[in-house]
């Protein structure tokens, strides 16, 4: 699997040959990570090894397939939910994951900036919901420390700003304005990807 | 969970609290035979999820939906 063009697991018919697989073998595809859950082959494909590789923010993949899915229609809003400033991943070697998880950070960052940019002109069309404090040094497996998460969750959903970014995020879904054609985007991000 | 299994909000945390115990609640996190055990324990556990909660109550669902009224396009990578 390439990094740059991820292997995705449709429940619908697309453009692209079905791979035909079980609900539970999507599952350990996708989860597939080399430090925490073994890689898995599906038919003929190349063993799937790490389900979150190159793109870990997925708003450029979910324009692009809404674009070939549903052309001719308007785009509602485009809603990102992150896992947590500062990554909930970890692998037992320090120094190259410490580099990869700056990576990841640094890619999800880079991409929705890209979004801002490309939304400036659409207002309440994209949002955005990252927890922005207190996930440092939570490991992906350490589910003693969910409580955790869940407290800081809550705390960052109380905030001010965060409650009314949630009120719009409610808005736009139940009365979407469909500002612009999903297709006009495609012009866009074309020229904005880097 | 919420676009091929239909499930409401509730549930779908209801399932993923229960999954995370069951995948993540061995003491030594690391290692080749825990990745692969933990492996094996979340398809164990999705396998009987999706035998509970689809229509077909068939572990093996596909994930393709066959009949695409009223579902949610959902894909996952």
């Amino acid at each position: 699997m390439s990094a740059n063009i991820p292997q995705l697991f449709r429940t619908y018919q697309s453009h692209e040959v079905p791979l035909n697989c079980k609900i539970r073998e999507a599952a350990r595809a996708t989860s597939a990570t080399p430090a925490l859950f073994e890689r898995i082959e599906i038919g003929r494909a190349q063993p799937f090894i790490d389900g979150g590789m190159g793109r870990n923010n997925p708003s450029w993949l979910v324009l692009e397939e809404a674009n070939a899915l549903f052309p001719g229609r308007k785009l509602g809003c485009l809603v990102s939910i992150g896992t947590g400033q500062g990554g909930v991943i970890s692998v037992d070697e320090p120094k190259a994951m410490i580099d990869t998880l700056k990576k990841i950070v640094t890619d999800c960052e880079a991409t929705h900036e890209t979004m801002l940019r490309l939304f400036t002109n659409f207002p309440d069309a994209y949002f955005r919901l990252n927890v922005d404090q207190g996930m440092q040094g939570i490991e992906l497996s350490q589910l003693e420390k969910l409580n955790i998460v869940e407290a800081h969750t809550k705390h960052y959903m109380r905030r001010n700003e965060v409650e009314k970014n949630i009120d719009s995020v409610v808005n736009a879904i139940r009365v979407p304005k469909g500002q612009l054609l999903i297709e006009q985007f495609s012009t866009a991000m074309s020229f904005m990807k880097i | 969970m919420l676009g091929r299994l239909r499930m409401d909000v509730k549930t779908a945390i209801k399932h993923y609290d229960k999954l995370a115990e069951q995948v993540f609640s061995d003491i030594k996190p690391w290692g080749e035979d825990r990745k692969i055990m933990r492996a094996k324990k979340l398809e164990e556990v999705i396998k009987s999820m999706v035998g509970s909660v689809t229509l077909s109550r068939d572990s093996e669902s596909p994930l393709l939906e066959r009949d695409q009224a009223g579902a949610c396009p959902t894909y996952v990578y």
